[in-house]
C-alpha cells in the first residue's frame, strides 16, 4: 500500500472523498481522532490507539472495521500508513500486517477546511467579554512602553509584543462581532428555527448581552480615553515605527529599505481601525457604539420574536402562512359551493340578510299578534304592491320610491303650535296690569297665567338685592316687562289658581305686555 | 304634551346604537376613511355597548382603533354558500377557484412584504408561492401572462382595495392587465392583519377533509361546562338569526331546537333590542325582519326587471306543489315575457334569456332562504309563502293571489306556542 495511491479519485481532492462515502461518520471521526491527538504533539496513532480514542459509544464492535477504514483512509491520502516495526507480544500480531498511522498534510488540510465549514454553519456568533479586558490590558501596557520611550530607553521587542497582541485580540473581537450581528439576523428573522433551538438559545442570549454591554459601555470609555492618551504627542505613531523597525530587521537585505515602511502602513491602518472601533469621529459612529445600539435593539426584536412564538402556541399563527394554507385549501376544496363557504367561514366578510316588512303589515301584526304555532302559509301575508307585481316599480315611471309625504303631519305640528301660542297670548293679556297695581289685587288666575306669572316674579326677584325697594325686570323671551315696588305695610297678597294659594308680602306691581296681540299672532303663522 | 329631554336622548341614542350596528352587520369590517367613516364614527361612539351586546350574545369580537372597526364575525352555520366573495366591479360576479386561490396567496405575499408593493411585483411573488407543491398538485398554476390571469389578479387586488388593504397611489389595475403598465400600491397593515377573522389560524389545523377543516376554523374551544353549551348555543341561534333570513326549526339540532323553544322570547328580544329587527315566529321556524329593508345585500321585493322576475316566480313557485323543473321555470319565464315584457330591459326579452334570468331568480330566492334545490329542480320552503300581491290585483280577471293553503312541504316542527 502506498500512502500517496490519491490518484484514484482523481481531481487532487481525493482527501475530501470520505465525505461521500457510505461510512462518512466513521471516517470523519477517525480524522477527528488524529487531529486531537496531534494537538496533543502525538503524531502516528496505532489501530488499537485510535480505537481506543473513540469515544465508546460510537466505537465500532471490533477492531478490524477501524482497521479497514483507516487503510481506505490511507488509499484517499489523508493518512500515511507506515509499518509498525514495534515489538509485538502476541503471535497473531506478529502475522498481521501492521502499520502505524498519520496525518498526511492534505488530510491535515482537508480536516481544517472541514472543521471551518463547520464552525462557520455552526457558530452563532460570541461577543467577547473577555477581549475588552484584554484590550485594555494591552492599551495600558503600551502606555508604559511608550513613556519608556520618551525617557529613550525603548524595547521594541516589548512594543511589538504588545501591539501584536492587542491587535489580534481586536481582531478576534471584531470578527466575533461580525459573526455576531449576523446571527443574530439570522435568528431574529425566525427563517426555519426550531422553537426549542430558538428559546434556548434566547436565554443564553439575553443574559450574555447583558453581560456584554454592561462592559461595553464601561471598558469602551476606558479603551477610547486611552486611545486618546496614546494619539497623544505621536507616542503612538512612535510605537508603531518601533514595531515596524523590529518586524523590518527580519526583512530580506534587497527589501530593508521598502520593508520598514510596509510594515509602517500596515501596523497604522490596524491602529487606526482600532481607534475607529472605540471612538467616533466626526459624523460617524464608532463601531463599539454602532454594536452597543445593535445589542441593545436585538433585544425588543428578540422579544417580538417570543411574542410570535407564544401567539402560534397559543394557536394563533404566523398570519403569512395562513393565507398560504388558506390559499391551499380554496384549490382543494370540491367544489364552488365548498368555497364560498370556506370564504365565508375563513373571513367573515359577509353582509347579514333580512327579509323585509312593511309598516302596515307591522302595524296589523301588533293589532292583531300571529300566534307562533301558525304556519307561514296560514298567516296573513306580506303584501306586495299590484304596481310593482305588474310593472317591476313601485312609480309608473319607474323611479325610486318617492319621499314619505309628510304635509300632514306637518300640518297638524303647525296648529299644535298654533294653538300653545295662542294660549300664552291669552295668558298675557290676562296678566298685563292696566298700570300699578297691587299684587293681592291680582286675584285669581289659571295655571298658563300662572306659570307665567311665576317666571315673571321670578326674573323680578333676581334683580332684588337686599335694601331694595323696586325694581324693573323683562322677560327672559322678552315679551314681558314687569315692576316690583316693595310695600312696607306688611299686608300680604293671595293669589289662588286651581292647584292652591299662592301667598306672600304684598308688593305693588305693574305688568306690560311688550308684545301685543297681534304680534303673537303674526308669529305663529309665518 | 312634551316627551321629556331624557327620553328624547334616549331615543335618538337607541337609535344611532341601531345603525351602528346595522352598519357592522352589513359591513364588518370599517374604516375610518373612505366611504364608510360616518358609519364608523357611530360605531366608535358606541363602542362599548356594542362590544359588550356582541361578544355576550354572538361571540364575535370587536376590534377597534384609530383606522378601523372590525367584527371578526363566524357564520352560524356553515353550510350556507350564498355568500360568496364577489368582484368589486358592478357585475359583482361571484369568485371563482383561481381567485380565491390568488387572493390567498396575494395576501401571504402582502403579510411578508414591505409598506409598499407594485402589482407586477405582487404577480412575481404569487407565482413563486404558487409552486407550491401542494398547488400544483391541486392543479392549480399560474404564469401571469396570459391575460385572464392577469385579470384573475386583478380582481383579487380590487377586492382588496375595497376592503382597504391596499390603497392605490399610482397607476391604474386596467393597465397591468393589457400588459402595459403596472401599479403602485400603500398596504394598510393594520387591516390586513385583522382580515382574518377565523378562530384558529388555517396553518395550525392539520387535518386533510374539507369539512372537517371548515370545522376546525370555526371551532369553540373545548365546552366542557353544560353553562358554555349553553352558551355556545345561544350564540350560535343568535348568530343565525342576526346573520340569515330565515331559521327552519328542522335545520337545527333537537339540543338547539329545545333551547331555542325555551329561550326564544328573549333571544329575539335582545335582537330586536340591538338592531331594531321585529322577529317572524312561525310553526316552521322564525325570520328576523326588517322594516328599515335596509339590513340586507338581497331584496325582496326589489324594482327592476330581475326583481319583478323573481317575484313572479315566486309567485309561480308558491303556488305549485312540490318539485319544479327547471325547465318549467323557464317556460314561465316566456310566459311572463309575453304579459310584462313591455317593462323588461332589452337584454331581458332576448329569446334565450331564460335560463339566465331563472338562475338570477333562484339565486335570489335561495340566497333568501325561500327555495331550496332538490335533484329535479326546486321546491318552496315555508317561508314563501310569506308574500302576497295586494288587493288590488285579486279583482283582475283571472288572477288569483299567490297565497296557498297547501301545507309545508318541511316538517313543521313547532317552537313554543306562547
Amino acid at each position: 500500500m502506498t500512502p500517496e495511491s490519491s490518484g484514484s479519485t482523481g481531481g487532487g481532492y481525493a482527501p475530501f472523498a470520505h465525505l461521500t462515502a457510505p461510512n462518512a461518520v466513521l471516517y470523519r471521526r477517525l480524522m477527528r481522532t488524529f487531529l486531537t491527538a496531534k494537538e496533543r504533539f502525538a503524531v502516528h496513532l496505532r489501530p488499537e490507539d485510535v480505537y481506543a480514542a473513540l469515544p465508546p459509544e460510537h466505537r465500532p464492535s471490533d477492531l478490524d472495521a477501524v482497521m479497514k477504514a483507516l487503510d481506505r483512509l490511507a488509499e484517499w491520502g489523508n493518512l500515511r500508513a507506515d509499518p509498525d516495526t514495534s515489538r509485538v507480544t502476541a503471535v497473531e500480531d506478529f502475522y498481521r500486517k501492521r502499520f502505524i498511522y498519520q496525518l498526511t498534510q492534505a488530510g491535515e488540510a482537508a480536516e481544517q477546511a472541514l472543521s471551518a465549514y463547520d464552525e462557520a454553519l455552526g457558530r452563532r456568533g460570541a461577543l467577547q467579554a473577555v477581549a475588552l479586558h484584554d484590550i485594555v490590558t494591552q492599551l495600558r501596557a503600551l502606555l508604559v512602553i511608550a513613556a519608556e520611550l520618551e525617557e529613550g530607553e525603548p524595547d521594541a521587542a516589548k512594543a511589538h509584543l504588545a501591539l501584536s497582541a492587542l491587535t489580534g485580540r481586536f481582531e478576534a473581537l471584531a470578527e466575533n462581532a461580525r459573526a455576531f450581528m449576523g446571527s443574530l439576523q439570522r435568528t431574529v428573522d425566525l427563517h426555519g428555527v426550531q422553537v426549542e433551538v430558538f428559546l434556548a438559545y434566547k436565554d443564553r442570549l439575553i443574559q450574555y448581552l447583558e453581560r456584554f454591554i454592561q462592559d461595553l459601555i464601561t471598558l469602551g470609555g476606558r479603551i477610547a480615553v486611552l486611545i486618546g492618551e496614546l494619539e497623544q504627542d505621536g507616542r503612538a505613531r512612535a510605537l508603531l515605527r518601533l514595531a515596524a523597525a523590529r518586524e523590518a530587521t527580519d526583512a530580506a537585505p534587497e527589501d530593508a529599505e521598502t520593508a520598514e515602511e510596509e510594515a509602517y502602513a500596515r501596523w497604522a491602518a490596524k491602529w487606526s481601525g482600532l481607534a475607529a472601533w472605540f471612538v467616533s469621529a466626526d459624523g460617524r459612529e464608532s463601531q463599539a457604539r454602532l454594536l452597543r445600539s445593535r445589542a441593545l435593539g436585538a433585544i425588543p426584536q428578540l422579544l417580538t420574536v417570543v411574542r410570535q412564538l407564544n401567539e402560534r402556541r397559543a394557536g394563533r399563527s404566523d398570519r403569512s402562512a395562513d393565507f398560504r394554507t388558506l390559499a391551499r385549501w380554496f384549490a382543494e376544496a370540491p367544489d364552488d359551493e365548498a368555497r364560498h363557504r370556506l370564504w365565508r367561514a375563513a373571513f367573515g366578510l359577509y353582509s347579514a340578510r333580512h327579509l323585509a316588512v312593511d309598516a302596515e303589515t307591522l302595524a296589523q301584526r301588533t293589532a292583531r299578534p300571529v300566534a307562533p304555532s301558525t304556519p307561514w302559509a296560514e298567516a296573513e301575508p306580506l303584501r306586495i304592491s299590484p304596481q310593482l307585481r305588474r310593472t317591476g316599480s313601485y312609480e309608473r315611471r319607474g323611479r325610486a320610491r318617492r319621499v314619505t309625504d309628510r304635509s300632514e303631519q306637518r300640518r297638524e305640528l303647525a296648529e299644535i303650535a298654533a294653538k300653545q301660542a295662542r294660549e300664552i297670548a291669552a295668558a298675557r293679556a290676562r296678566l298685563a296690569t292696566d298700570g300699578a297695581t297691587r299684587l293681592s289685587a291680582l286675584g285669581e288666575l289659571d295655571p298658563m297665567a300662572f306659570g307665567l306669572f311665576l317666571q315673571l316674579l321670578g326674573d323680578a326677584l333676581a334683580t332684588w338685592r337686599p335694601g331694595t325697594k323696586s325694581t324693573v325686570a323683562t322677560s327672559n323671551d322678552g315679551s314681558m316687562e314687569i315692576r316690583l315696588t316693595a310695600l312696607a305695610d306688611g299686608t300680604t297678597a293671595e293669589i289662588r289658581t286651581p292647584g292652591g294659594v299662592f301667598s306672600g308680602p304684598d308688593h305693588l306691581v305693574e305688568i306690560t305686555d311688550l308684545t301685543g296681540p297681534e304680534a303673537t299672532y303674526e308669529e305663529v303663522h309665518p | 304634551m312634551t316627551t321629556p329631554l331624557g327620553d328624547v336622548l334616549d331615543g335618538r341614542r337607541t337609535a344611532e346604537t341601531h345603525k351602528a350596528a346595522r352598519a357592522l352587520l352589513k359591513e364588518p369590517l370599517l374604516l375610518a376613511q373612505g366611504p364608510y367613516a360616518d358609519e364608523f364614527r357611530l360605531v366608535r361612539q358606541h363602542a362599548s355597548v356594542l362590544r359588550e351586546w356582541f361578544d355576550r350574545n354572538t361571540g364575535w369580537s370587536l376590534r377597534l382603533d384609530a383606522e378601523g372597526a372590525r367584527l371578526a364575525r363566524t357564520p352560524g352555520s356553515l353550510a350556507d354558500p350564498t355568500h360568496p366573495a364577489r368582484e368589486a366591479s358592478r357585475a359583482r360576479a361571484p369568485f371563482t377557484r383561481r381567485r380565491y386561490v390568488l387572493l390567498c396567496l396575494a395576501l401571504a405575499a402582502l403579510e411578508r412584504g414591505e409598506a409598499q408593493i407594485a402589482l407586477g411585483r405582487l404577480a412575481d411573488q404569487v407565482t413563486l408561492d404558487a409552486a407550491d407543491p401542494h398547488l400544483v398538485a391541486a392543479g392549480v398554476e399560474f404564469t401571469m401572462e396570459r391575460r385572464d390571469e392577469r385579470l384573475d389578479l386583478a380582481a383579487a387586488v380590487r377586492l382588496l382595495l375595497r376592503y382597504g388593504v391596499l390603497r392605490r397611489v399610482a397607476g391604474d389595475e386596467e393597465a397591468y392587465v393589457t400588459g402595459t403598465g403596472d401599479v403602485l400600491y400603500d398596504v394598510q397593515r393594520r387591516v390586513l392583519a385583522g382580515l382574518l377573522s377565523a378562530r384558529r389560524g388555517p396553518s395550525t389545523i392539520t387535518c386533510g377533509d374539507f369539512e372537517e377543516r371548515l370545522a376546525e376554523l370555526t371551532a369553540e374551544s373545548a365546552l366542557d361546562s353544560d353553562d358554555l353549551r349553553f352558551r355556545a348555543i345561544r350564540q350560535t341561534l343568535t348568530r343565525r338569526l342576526l346573520d340569515d333570513p330565515v331559521l327552519y326549526y328542522d335545520e337545527l339540532s333537537d339540543e338547539e331546537l329545545a333551547y331555542l323553544t325555551r329561550q326564544r322570547a328573549f333571544i329575539t328580544a335582545r335582537i330586536t333590542e340591538l338592531t331594531g329587527l321585529v322577529p317572524e315566529v312561525r310553526a316552521e321556524g322564525i325570520a328576523m325582519v326588517d322594516p328599515q329593508d335596509d339590513l340586507t345585500d338581497v331584496r325582496m321585493p326589489e324594482q327592476g326587471t330581475h326583481g319583478q322576475i323573481t317575484l313572479l316566480l315566486a309567485e309561480y313557485l308558491a303556488a305549485s306543489d312540490g318539485e319544479v323543473s327547471r325547465g318549467d321555470l323557464e317556460r314561465r319565464v316566456r310566459e311572463l315575457a309575453a304579459e310584462h315584457g313591455a317593462f323588461w330591459s332589452k337584454s331581458a326579452k332576448q329569446p334565450g334569456a331564460e335560463a339566465e334570468l331563472v338562475g338570477q331568480a333562484l339565486e335570489r330566492l335561495t340566497a333568501l332562504g325561500l327555495i331550496s334545490h332538490t335533484a329535479g329542480g326546486v321546491t318552496a320552503l315555508p317561508a314563501l309563502a310569506r308574500y302576497a300581491v295586494g288587493e288590488a290585483v285579486v279583482t283582475e280577471p283571472g288572477r288569483t293571489a299567490p297565497r296557498s293553503s297547501r301545507t309545508s312541504p318541511t316538517s313543521q316542527r313547532k317552537a313554543s306556542q306562547s
